[in-house]
C-alpha cells in the first residue's frame, strides 16, 4: 500500500494565486496608474513581505516580537552601504542586507531559550538596544543626519515588480510552512516546548532556522524599502514605532494563520496613509484601540472575521437547501 | 576616590526609584501570572498627572502622591474589569495579554501626546537645585527624598502584604488560586486589587521620575524594561529582593561611565537585561520561573 501524503497546494488555489500574481504585475501597465497608486502599492507589497516575515517568529512559533525593527534596519543600512560604497546592483544589495539581518537574528539565539513574554521583553530590549548603537554609528549609518541613497527613476519605477516578486514568494513560502511537517513542527513548540521536545522536536534548532529565515525576510524588505525611500535614517527605521507596525499588521490580519498578515499589511498601509493625511495626531492610539479590540473580540483578526462570515452564509444557505418537512 | 563616593551615593539615590518602579510589574506578575506592558505608560501617565498638578494648581509633587496613587488604583482596576479579566487564562492567554496591554500603552501614549503635546517636559520646584554635603559629596535634596518616599513605599508595601488580611490573601493567591476559592477568598477581588496596587505603584514610581528627569509621551520603555530586569533579577515575590536588584542594576548603570562611552549607558539596562534573561532566568535569589 502507498502512502499518499495530502497535497500542499490544490491545483485551485494554486491557480487563483498565480492569477492574482498575474494581474497584479499586469496592474501598472493596463491601467496607467498614478504615481501615488504605484507607490502605494509598492509600499504594500514591501509591508506584506515584512508582516509574513514577522508572523514566522510572532504566529508560526508564537513568539511575539517587538524587536523586529533591528533586523529591518540592518537590512536597510547594509543594503543602503553596499549600494553606496561598493556601488553593487540593486538586487544584489537587498540579497547582502538580507544576508547581514538574517545573521544578526542568529545572534538572537541565547534569547529563543526565552518563552513568552520573557522573550517579548527582551526583544524590546534589543530593539531599543541596536537604535542607539545604530544611531551613534554615524560611520556606517550616518547617525541622525541618515544616508541617502543613489535611486534613479528607473529603478524606483521597477521596484514595484521587485516588490510583488518578494511579496509573492513569501506568500508562497508562507503558505508552505504552514502546511508542511515543518509547520506542524512549528505548531507543537508553540503549543508545547517540553512536548515538542518528547517527540523529538528540536525546539532549540527551529526556532533559531525560523528567526534568522524571517529575520531575513524582514531585512529584504528592509532593504526595499530602503530603495523605495531613497532616505534612510536610523531613528526611523529601527524605531520602536517600525516594530509596532510589524505586530499590528499580524494582528490585524491574523496572527498564526498562513495568509493573514498579507491582509492586515494591505489594510494596515492603506489606513495608516490615510490616517497620517487626515489625523496624524491620532493614529497610534486608533492602532492601540483596534489592538485592544480584535484581542478582545477576535483574536484572529481580519481572517477570524472572514471565517465567521463565511460561516454564517454556510448556516444561512444550509436550511434553504435541506430537504422540506 | 571622592569620585567613587559620588557614584556610590547616585547609585544609591537611583535604586530608590528603579524598585519603586518595579515593585508593581513584580506584584502584578507574580499574582496574575499577566506581564503588565502598559507598566511604562502608567508611569508616564502618573508623571504627567504629578506635573499637572504642579503646573496648575501648584501642588507639590510629594503631596501629590496620594492623589496620583489614588487614580492609579482606579485606572488598574477598570483596565483589570475592563480588559485583563476577559482574556484566556494560561498559555492561550500569553500573547493575547502581551497584545493587549501593548495596545494599552499605545492609547496612553497618544491621550498625553494629544493633552500634553510631545514636548520634554520636567517638575522643578523651589528645592529642586538644593543639595546638601554627604560625606564630602554634593548630595541633591530632590533626590534623598525620592529615595526616602521609596523607602516609605517598600516599607509599606512589604507590611500591607505580610501583616494584614488583604495583603495575606494577596500571597495566598499567588501561591494557589485554586486553594483560595476552596478557604472562601474571592479570587477576582484580589485580581482587582491586586491589579489596581500595581497600577498605583507604577503611577508613584512616575511622580518620583518627573521629579528627577524630563519625560515625553514615549517615556515609558526604558522604565519598563529596567522594571521588568529587576523584577527577573530579585525573582518574583519578595520586596526585599527586589530592592536588592534595584541597587544591583543602579551600580551597573552608573559605574557602566568608566568603560562605556557615554551615549551606551542608556544602554545598559538593555544589555543586563538580556543577560540576566539568559543567565539567571530565575534571579538570582528565586527559583527558575522560565516555563
Amino acid at each position: 500500500m502507498t502512502v499518499r501524503p495530502p497535497r500542499i497546494v490544490t491545483p485551485a488555489a494554486g491557480l487563483v494565486f498565480a492569477t492574482a500574481c498575474a494581474a497584479l504585475a499586469a496592474l501598472p501597465i493596463a491601467l496607467e496608474l498614478s504615481g501615488y497608486a504605484h507607490n502605494l502599492l509598492t509600499l504594500s507589497f514591501i509591508m506584506i513581505a515584512g508582516a509574513l516575515g514577522w508572523n514566522w517568529i510572532g504566529g508560526f512559533v508564537g513568539q511575539v516580537s517587538f524587536g523586529h525593527a533591528a533586523m529591518f534596519g540592518v537590512g536597510g543600512f547594509v543594503a543602503g552601504r553596499l549600494m553606496l560604497s561598493m556601488q553593487l546592483p540593486a538586487p544584489l544589495c537587498w540579497l547582502g542586507g538580507a544576508l547581514a539581518a538574517g545573521c544578526f537574528a542568529l545572534g538572537g539565539h541565547p534569547m529563543l531559550r526565552l518563552r513568552g513574554p520573557y522573550f517579548s521583553i527582551a526583544t524590546i530590549g534589543v530593539g531599543e538596544a541596536s537604535r542607539l548603537v545604530f544611531t551613534y554609528w554615524e560611520r556606517f549609518t550616518g547617525g541622525s543626519s541618515g544616508l541617502s541613497l543613489p535611486i534613479d527613476a528607473d529603478l524606483k519605477y521597477q521596484l514595484y515588480w521587485w516588490a510583488l516578486g518578494l511579496a509573492a514568494s513569501v506568500a508562497a513560502v508562507s503558505y508552505a510552512i504552514r502546511r508542511s511537517s515543518l509547520g506542524l513542527k512549528l505548531l507543537a513548540i508553540k503549543a508545547d516546548v517540553d512536548a515538542a521536545a518528547d517527540v523529538g522536536i528540536s525546539a532549540t534548532y527551529y526556532q533559531d532556522l525560523i528567526f534568522a529565515l524571517s529575520g531575513a525576510v524582514v531585512g529584504l524588505a528592509g532593504g526595499l524599502y530602503a530603495s523605495y525611500f531613497s532616505f534612510i535614517e536610523p531613528s526611523d527605521m529601527f524605531g520602536f514605532d517600525r516594530s509596532i507596525t510589524f505586530v499590528l499588521m499580524a494582528v490585524i490580519g491574523g496572527v498564526g494563520t498562513s495568509l493573514g498578515p498579507l491582509l492586515g499589511a494591505v489594510v494596515f498601509v492603506l489606513v495608516r496613509t490615510y490616517l497620517l493625511a487626515s489625523y496624524p495626531d491620532l493614529y497610534l492610539g486608533l492602532y492601540g484601540l483596534l489592538l485592544i479590540l480584535i484581542i478582545l473580540f477576535e483574536p484572529l483578526g481580519l481572517t477570524g472575521l472572514a471565517l465567521r462570515v463565511l460561516g454564517w452564509v454556510r448556516r444561512a444557505r444550509a436550511p434553504a437547501r435541506g430537504p422540506a418537512p | 576616590m571622592s569620585r567613587v563616593v559620588d557614584m556610590v551615593f547616585s547609585a544609591v539615590l537611583l535604586a530608590g526609584l528603579y524598585a519603586t518602579m518595579a515593585y508593581g510589574l513584580g506584584l502584578i506578575y507574580g499574582v496574575l501570572r499577566v506581564v503588565n506592558l502598559a507598566h511604562g505608560g502608567v508611569i508616564m501617565a502618573g508623571a504627567y498627572l504629578a506635573w499637572y498638578l504642579h503646573e496648575r494648581l501648584g501642588l507639590d509633587p510629594y503631596l501629590a502622591i496620594p492623589v496620583v496613587m489614588a487614580a492609579g488604583f482606579a485606572f488598574g482596576v477598570a483596565l483589570y474589569q475592563g480588559l485583563v479579566r476577559r482574556l484566556p487564562r494560561g498559555v492561550a492567554g500569553g500573547p493575547a495579554s502581551l497584545l493587549l496591554l501593548f495596545g494599552v500603552w499605545l492609547v496612553l501614549r497618544n491621550a498625553a501626546y494629544l493633552l500634553f503635546t510631545g514636548n520634554d517636559q520636567a517638575i522643578l520646584t523651589a528645592y529642586s537645585s538644593r543639595s546638601v554635603s554627604v560625606l564630602g559629596s554634593h548630595v541633591s535634596v530632590n533626590r534623598l527624598a525620592v529615595l526616602g518616599i521609596a523607602v516609605v513605599i517598600a516599607l509599606v508595601l512589604h507590611a500591607v502584604l505580610r501583616r494584614t488580611q488583604v495583603g495575606r490573601a494577596i500571597r495566598a493567591v499567588a501561591q494557589n488560586a485554586d486553594s483560595c476559592t476552596l478557604v472562601g477568598i474571592d479570587v477576582n477581588r484580589i485580581y482587582t486589587l491586586t491589579f489596581g496596587l500595581g497600577t498605583a505603584l507604577a503611577s508613584a514610581a512616575g511622580v518620583l521620575l518627573a521629579t528627577v528627569f524630563s519625560f515625553n509621551p514615549t517615556s515609558g520603555s526604558s522604565e519598563l524594561l529596567k522594571s521588568f530586569v529587576v523584577v527577573v533579577l530579585g525573582g518574583l515575590g519578595s520586596v526585599s529582593g527586589m530592592a536588592i536588584a534595584a541597587l544591583i542594576v543602579a551600580v551597573a548603570e552608573v559605574f557602566a561611565i568608566l568603560i562605556l562611552p557615554a551615549y551606551l549607558t542608556t544602554a545598559v539596562g538593555f544589555l543586563l537585561l538580556v543577560l540576566v534573561l539568559v543567565l539567571r532566568p530565575g534571579g538570582l535569589f528565586g527559583h527558575r520561573v522560565l516555563s
